[in-house]
């Protein structure tokens, strides 16, 4: 990322929140339908989800500040999140409805 | 090479959220290393039932079927059964009694006991079990907030300290080489500090990624099970969690025929012959003198992360026969992943070595809250000192109360909450309730009394506060052995005498803090929060004497 990063601080952690664990519910979500056993899997997957969105949500807050502004943050996070939702609900509801 | 711009952006993102948050976590840390030892707290803190005998495990089904008979309900609770005798397990048998309460509302419990008398007949005596190492968790869990707001606090700030753990490696990562394990003892007091922060929160790092992480995922649990259900499983969650809990947790339901029930002896036999590396703490009698009764004994399977949290075994009581178990060795890959997270939380893996090692690292991650603070108001007088000394600015000072207030408040209150255990048992009739006003009452005189006084001078008063409150734990011991009339109790267990030890231990330290914070208000530099002296233009800038803040 050449250029200057702008701090942005309210625009990035705005985006590192929300969109943070809009992309957090939603990968974890991937892997509760395409992971071994599929969403109907007899496990405790429900247990260690909340783990694994926690993860990714701290990840994504973490580093968001390192687009170079918060505008940017927006957009390809909230990007990351529309292909993710996609994916999710169409396993939701078309693959494995 | 990562740039200037970034680290600095990450810097001031690290001392934000230091500032903001480091007060709960201060909290959540020097609570939670205390909760390693709750078992021997909770043994400490557990008075002697009177008139109990132990009752050996020979007599144990006698005294069941005295239970069983006259106190129906008890049966599908669940009868335990302790195999210890340890101090906080009144009597070989417990059990628990649903309070009557509206639907809708939480379940309430009482608590029984039971022991056989001398002639043979039952002796069951409803009593309240010391909460005390329980109130102490909740501190822990959620700062004293509360619920369900106090868990999603938590929450949030856990989540920010997940960020600023990232923000500070980021901020660390371009001198690494160069400051890693560097601590400069000297003149520069500032610099020193700095540097055992970062070589403590370097080499605590994963520990502190597991806390941020769970702390976070508990915190939001609620929310997060909801979200889960709603936008990823659309209704199935439940369903699945009814089934994971119907083929590993619950016991059979009874079938009202009554059958003759295996002797707890044989079944810990059974136990052994089944699963043979399962070492049983407690035994739980379900829906006893029936053809369907189930025993579950909860225990640890040593050996596996998270040995204890999960394991549990169900046998048939009536055969000896494995029903089901959700011990670690059997579980599926997500509960097992998901038992390794929490395991890695509660440090339940490796023993009581882990446990130490947990200890120092909740105070040491409590320590890096407490020193985060002062390095940022020490900063701060440095950037506002050009040339002379300056007075410091109101939020600095506030800042300087309040990080003294909080956290010491905090150390006096937990230790004299857990002091009032024996001096107010049998005085008082809601002891339990005691406990959260004592703590409540000390933790915010303490900060009223840092405002008023100021950073300084109220320092080194409440570390002495600390001391006396501390080492008032061995000496309360000590008067119990000493003075029997005072009615409280002393006990011969390792455990227990450890917390005493653990205190004495813990007050020399406060007491030590408390001498070199006196000495560096005399003589530190004036301009500083840490110094009684007025600041100004005819006072030469000082040489920080060679003495730690506290």
């Amino acid at each position: 990322m050449a250029g200057d990063i702008r701090p942005d601080w309210w625009g990035k952690a705005s985006a590192g929140a929300i969109l943070g664990f809009g992309l957090a519910l939603s990968l974890v979500g991937l892997y509760a339908y395409l992971g071994p056993g599929g969403i109907d899997a007899p496990t405790g997957r429900y247990s260690l989800m909340r783990h694994l969105e926690a993860f990714v949500w701290i990840a994504v807050f973490g580093f968001c500040f390192l687009f170079r502004s918060g505008r940017a943050a927006w957009a390809w996070l909230g990007a990351a999140n529309l292909i993710a939702f996609a994916a999710l609900f169409a396993c939701r509801f078309y693959f494995f409805a | 090479m990562i740039r200037a711009d970034i680290v600095k952006l990450y810097k001031a993102i690290h001392h934000w959220i230091g500032i903001s948050c480091g007060f709960a976590l201060f909290i959540a840390f020097y609570a939670g290393a205390l909760t390693m030892f709750q078992e021997p707290i909770a043994r400490w803190a557990s008075p002697p039932a009177v008139g109990v005998a132990a009752v050996p495990l020979d007599d144990a089904p006698r005294l069941l079927e005295l239970v069983a008979a006259a106190h129906p309900e008890a049966r599908e609770e669940g009868i335990t059964l302790h195999l210890r005798g340890h101090e906080n397990e009144p009597a070989r048998v417990t059990w628990k009694e649903d309070v009557p309460h509206q639907a809708g509302q939480p379940h309430e419990h009482v608590h029984w006991w039971a022991t056989l008398k001398p002639d043979g007949t039952l002796l069951a005596k409803q009593e309240e079990p010391s909460e005390l190492a329980e109130f102490i968790n909740r501190i822990h869990m959620r700062v004293g907030i509360p619920l369900p707001w106090g868990s999603y606090f938590m929450g949030v700030i856990s989540l920010l300290y997940g960020v600023a753990l990232i923000a500070g490696v980021i901020v660390l990562l371009p001198s690494l080489t160069k400051d890693f394990l560097a601590l400069r003892v000297g003149h520069n007091l500032k610099r020193m500090w700095l540097d055992a922060h970062n070589v403590v929160g370097i080499t605590a790092l994963p520990f502190h990624l597991v806390i941020a992480v769970t702390a976070t995922a508990w915190g939001f649990g609620g929310p997060l099970w909801s979200a889960q259900e709603s936008v990823i499983f659309g209704g199935k969650q439940k369903i699945v969690m009814k089934r994971d809990f119907f083929e590993h947790y619950a016991a059979p339901r009874p079938t009202g025929e009554a059958g003759v029930m295996m002797p707890p002896a044989q079944l810990l036999l059974r136990l052994n012959d089944q699963v043979p590396d399962f070492e049983p703490k407690v035994m739980v009698f379900k829906n006893f003198g029936d053809k369907a009764a189930a025993v579950k004994f909860v225990g640890a399977e040593r050996g596996y992360v998270g040995d204890t949290s999960f394991g549990g075994v169900i046998l048939s009581a009536v055969t000896g026969k494995l029903i089901k178990d959700n011990i670690a060795s059997r579980q599926d890959p997500d509960r097992r992943a998901s038992t390794v997270f929490y395991a890695l939380h509660t440090g339940e893996y490796g023993g009581i070595t882990i446990r130490w090692a947990y200890f120092f690292l909740g105070f040491s991650g409590a320590w890096l809250f407490y020193s985060g603070n002062l390095l940022w108001i020490e900063t701060r007088r440095k950037r506002a000192r050009k040339g002379g000394e300056v007075e410091q600015s109101r939020s600095t000072r506030l800042l300087g109360s309040g990080t003294v207030g909080v956290c010491l408040g905090c150390v006096a209150g937990l230790s004299l909450t857990i002091v009032a255990a024996k001096w107010l048992h049998g005085r008082i009739a809601d002891l339990n309730h005691w406990h959260e006003i004592i703590y409540y009452a000390v933790f915010f005189a303490s900060i009223a009394w840092a405002f008023a006084c100021g950073a300084a001078r109220s320092a080194v008063h409440l570390l002495w506060l600390c001391t006396v409150a501390t080492i008032a734990i061995p000496l309360t011991t000590l008067a119990a052995l000493l003075f029997p009339a005072l009615g409280m109790w002393a006990y011969g267990s390792a455990a227990t005498i450890g917390v005493d030890v653990v205190a004495f231990i813990g007050a020399l330290c406060f007491a030590w803090m408390a001498i070199a914070t006196a000495r560096r208000i005399k003589h530190g530099p004036a301009d500083s929060i840490w110094s009684i002296r007025k600041a100004g233009p005819a006072t030469p800038p000082h040489k920080p004497a060679a003495v730690p803040a506290e």
